[in-house]
Parts: structure tokens; sequence; C-alpha cells
């Protein structure tokens, strides 16, 4: 899709690709693609938006919309998603910063409501720069929102550079903690630990939200691209193309 | 004992919250008299969310997502510029249903400085697609836009000034117009908002007595607005004035030229504002308007000058 539109951001987008696999295809999720509006469903919000061609295929094969309509990226679908024209997403991304703090509403009327849906938001670690991210971290262990999750994907670099050398992140679990959060940190990229760490998130036994720092690898799959801060944007070409088509395969 | 704006307002949102479970209130620990009755009636509808307006907004927006109808409220500059992202995209380009409340238009906060002066809030709001603006002159306004925010659809801005003001409006004022004519000039009409309608009908009486007949329009929405009924008001003078208190860009100077020009009418305008400038001069409301030029006579004699210049 990226290719063909001649756009994406093929790092962070495989860096989080096993993560919403996990969330969509293992058991973490409630949804019904039949009816997206399902008030019961959970609610899913890649605030880091530009990993959006991570999503789209996933919504596409679990019927969502038709997987043809996966050619209209490019100029139905962008980069980042949106709730207007791709049903499944949940809220308009692609500004850094927003996701938690709608999270945060969206568990709070759940709490409010007294239902049971979880809502669980994927956030970049240079999303996690934005002090709007931390406002909503606070807010949402004030008010006890234990059925929202926060996952860090932490895969070291942000648009530029690593994040060690930009700003400095680290200790990060414990930034998180010190919020009032419970933590965990985990290899993003096995399901067997994303599942561990999710599967009792519809039955909380705290009264805290939940942080996953999901240790991830910007650009996992892809030799080039891994953990190469260089391609945060861009779109492979000629035979870069052959080789990651080969390698993801 | 008269209610200051803010508190007619948040006893309208108690009248709504009432009758409807999804009213909520969410405030940037920002208070009001009426507001802390709102949260000892309806403790589950009311929510601080602490000096934190832009996830404040987004907040909001999530609670919209589900169904309710958010009212968030903190003072002018923080509730619109610092989270005009969050406007923008969490509220505007997702058509919610949260009304932006925002205290203290113009110099409202006089003592406090530019940070707190209130006088882009208009222009940039305006420049957002899906918003409404309302800019209410007295507690009937006031209620009745209220009223109007919460049944209407999409974000909403309310524009509120400080302190309190006289009514000017019947109760039973139909406000759906956008503006109320309440004066007819033929020489000038001012076009005011906000409660510098209330100077422009003190301009207008002291017009009166140099002979000069003077109109005034209370723009109450200043977004849509009724360009229609604006220009059929204004059309029958030689001159319009706009009077603000907000910068002399963007505002509802710019709004009526903008509307002139997109119908090709050519007639004089005077635009009567802050000047592009920040203001380091602190006091009153009153003293900042006398500084800034916003005062009756200066308003009067700026007008009487534009109409000699005709």
């Amino acid at each position: 899709m990226g290719v063909a539109a001649n756009g994406g951001h093929p790092g962070g987008t495989f860096s989080c690709t096993d993560i919403l696999v996990a969330l969509y295809y293992g058991g973490i999720l409630h949804f019904d693609p039949h009816n997206p509006h399902w008030d019961e469903r959970d609610r899913f919000i890649l605030s880091k938006g530009h990993g959006g061609l991570a999503l789209y295929p996933i919504l596409a094969d679990l019927g969502f919309f038709p997987i043809s309509e996966l050619e209209s990226f490019g100029s139905v679908f962008g980069i980042n998603p949106d709730n207007i024209n791709v049903p499944g997403v949940e809220i308009n991304t692609g500004s850094l910063g927003r996701g938690l703090g709608i999270g945060a509403g969206l568990s709070l009327s759940g709490k409010i409501d007294r239902k049971d849906f979880c809502t669980v938001v994927v956030l970049g670690d240079g999303e996690c720069y934005e002090g709007s991210v931390w406002e909503a971290a606070l807010f949402a262990a004030h008010h006890e929102l234990n059925r929202l999750v926060a996952i860090i994907d932490y895969n070291g670099i942000s648009a530029l550079d690593f994040t060690k050398n930009v700003v400095r992140q680290e200790p990060i679990e414990d930034k998180w903690k010190a919020f009032g959060w419970n933590t965990v940190s985990i290899n993003g990229h096995s399901f067997p630990e994303i599942l561990r760490v999710l599967k009792d998130i519809h039955d909380p036994k705290s009264n805290k939200p939940l942080a996953v720092v999901a240790n991830t690898i910007k650009g996992k799959g892809v030799s080039f691209m891994e953990n190469n801060p260089s391609w945060h944007l861009g779109v492979p070409q000629g035979d870069e193309l052959e080789t990651a088509r080969k390698e993801l395969s | 004992m008269k209610q200051e704006f803010r508190d007619v307002l948040f006893s309208e949102i108690q009248r709504v919250a009432a009758a409807d479970s999804r009213v909520m209130v969410l405030t940037a620990d920002m208070g009001a008299i009426e507001l802390t009755k709102f949260k000892e009636r309806f403790r589950e509808q009311y929510i601080n969310v602490g000096i934190a307006e832009q996830s404040g907004i987004s907040i909001a927006a999530g609670l919209a997502l589900r169904g309710k109808i958010v009212f968030v409220y903190g003072i002018i500059p923080f509730i619109t510029l610092r989270c005009f992202e969050q406007i923008k995209v969490d509220l505007c380009s997702m058509k919610l249903p949260v009304t932006i409340i925002g205290i203290g238009a113009g110099f409202a906060y006089g003592l406090d400085g530019p940070t707190h002066h209130a006088i882009e809030d208009i222009a940039v709001m305006r420049a957002l697609p899906e918003m409404t603006i309302f800019s209410p002159s007295d507690p009937v306004s006031v209620e009745q836009v209220t009223r109007m925010a919460y049944a209407i659809p999409g974000p909403k801005y309310i524009r509120l000034d400080k302190g309190t003001y006289p009514v000017i409006y019947k109760a039973e004022h139909d406000f759906s117009l956008g503006l109320a004519v309440h004066r007819k000039g033929e020489d000038v009409t001012i076009v005011s908002t906000g409660t510098l309608v209330h100077k422009a009908l003190a301009v207008s009486d002291e017009l009166a007595k140099h002979g000069v007949s003077c109109g005034v329009v209370d723009l109450y929405r200043i977004k849509p607005v009724n360009a229609g009924l604006l220009l059929h008001v204004i059309e029958g003078s030689k001159l319009v004035a706009t009077l603000e208190d907000h910068s002399i860009i963007g505002g509802i100077g710019s709004i009526i030229s903008e509307v002139l020009a997109d119908n090709r009418i050519s007639m004089p305008l005077k635009r009567i504002g802050i000047k592009d400038h920040y203001s380091f001069r602190y006091g009153t409301t009153e003293q900042l308007h006398f500084l800034h030029g916003l005062d009756v006579n200066t308003v009067t004699k700026v007008i009487c000058e534009s109409l000699r210049e005709l």
C-alpha cells in the first residue's frame, strides 16, 4: 500500500505490527466487524497514527471493510487513520499526544455508565515527548481507570534519531509507575509475552491503569530498516523493495 | 442580586442536566458559584481535570464519543490557544458535541496582563471548520446561547465576559437569527459583540446628542454569521463601524469586511478594536479600554471623524 501510494512510515509501522496482530487475533480485543459501533466493544486507539499501515490490513482481513478497499490507500485512506472513512477506526489521528487523553475520556465514560469494555491505546515512544501524554497519564491514575491500557511501542527511535540522543526517556517504566500506573516491560515482538500481560485486562485486579512498555525494533522484519533511524519515513525502491518483500513473506 | 455571566450559564447547565444525565462539565481548575452547585447536584457529571487544558479537551472528546454532551470551562487564552490542536482534531475534525466555555473576553483579566488577555481567540476559533461561536452580551443571551449550545450538534465556543451586565433582551427574544438589531441608524451602524454591545449603545446615545443617527447590532453568534441579515441591516447606513474587545486582526471587523467583499458591496467601514500589539499596562477592564481607545468618548470621537471623512 505504501509503495503504491509512495508514502508511509515503515519503521514505526513494522515496530507495532506484532502488537496489533496480538490484540486483534489473540482474543484480547472484543469487537464485531459487522457492527463496528457496538457499544460493548473494546476501544482500540492507534495514537501513533503514522503506524496506520499496520492497522488497515488487519481491519480489512477481519471484515470491517472489503480487502479490495485497501487499494484506496492514498486517496480515501491516508497514512493516519480517520474515523470518517475507515470502519473500525475509533478516532482521527496524526498529530501526536492525543490518543491517551481520548482513551481516558472513553474509559471514564464506561466507568460512569458501568460498562465493562476496555480501552487500549498504542503510543509511540517519540510521542511520549508530548506533555499531553503525561497530563492524561495523571488523570487516568487519579480516576482509577483500570480498564485503560497504554502500550508504548518502545523502539528507541524518534523521527530523526535514537531517543537517547534526542531527549533521554529512561527509565521509562519507572516514569509510568511514578504516575500511578501498573507497569510491565515485555518483548513487543513476542506473541506469548504480549498475550500474557494483556489476558486479564477485562478482569482487572487493581484500581490502576496498565502501562506496557513493549520493547520493539523499529523497522522489524526488514533487515535494512531494522533499528535504522533513516527509515522513519520512506518507501523502498527497486532492490530494496524486493528484499523487503522477500524478508517479510 | 445580579448574577455573573458564568453563574447564569452554569445555572442553565444545571437546568439541562436535571433532565439529561448525558450532560457533563469539565473544568480546567476554574470555579464559579453555580458550578459548585452543579458539582454538588451532579457529582458524577462534574470533573476537574486540573490545569491541563490539552488533555482536558481530549478527555471531553472521549466522553463525547460515547454520547456524553460535554461542556469544558477555562480562561479563554488557555482553553482556546493552549489546546488549539486538540480542539481542531479531537473536536472539530470529529464533529463532537463539546462546548468550550471561555471566561474573560478581551481585557476582562486586566490586572493579569497579556497572558490572560483574550484578544486573538475569535480570529483563531472562527478559522476552525465545524465550530459555532457565541458571544453573548447580557444575562438573557447567556442563558439562551447556553441552551442552544446544549441542543445543537458539533463543537461550540461560548466567549464569556466576567462580571455582571444589565439585561438588554426580553426573555422571549428569538436568538436563532444570530444577530439582533437594537437600533437602526441612517448615518452609522455599529456592529459589536459581547459586552461591548453595551458600550455601542452608550456611543449611540452620545452620537444622538450630536445629531448623528447611529444603529447598533449585537452579533451574538460570530460563526456562522447571518450574512444576509447583516447586509440588510448595515446597507441602510452611510458608514458601518465595528466595536470589539479583540485584536483588529481577525475579529468581527474582519468578518464584516469579508462579508462586504464576498458580496461585492463597497461601503465605508471603520474597524475599532485592539491594535496589533500586546498590552503590558495593568488595571481594570475600563482603564484598559480607555488606554486602548475603547471608551465611549474615544469611540464616539472616532466615529464622528470617520463620518466627516465620508
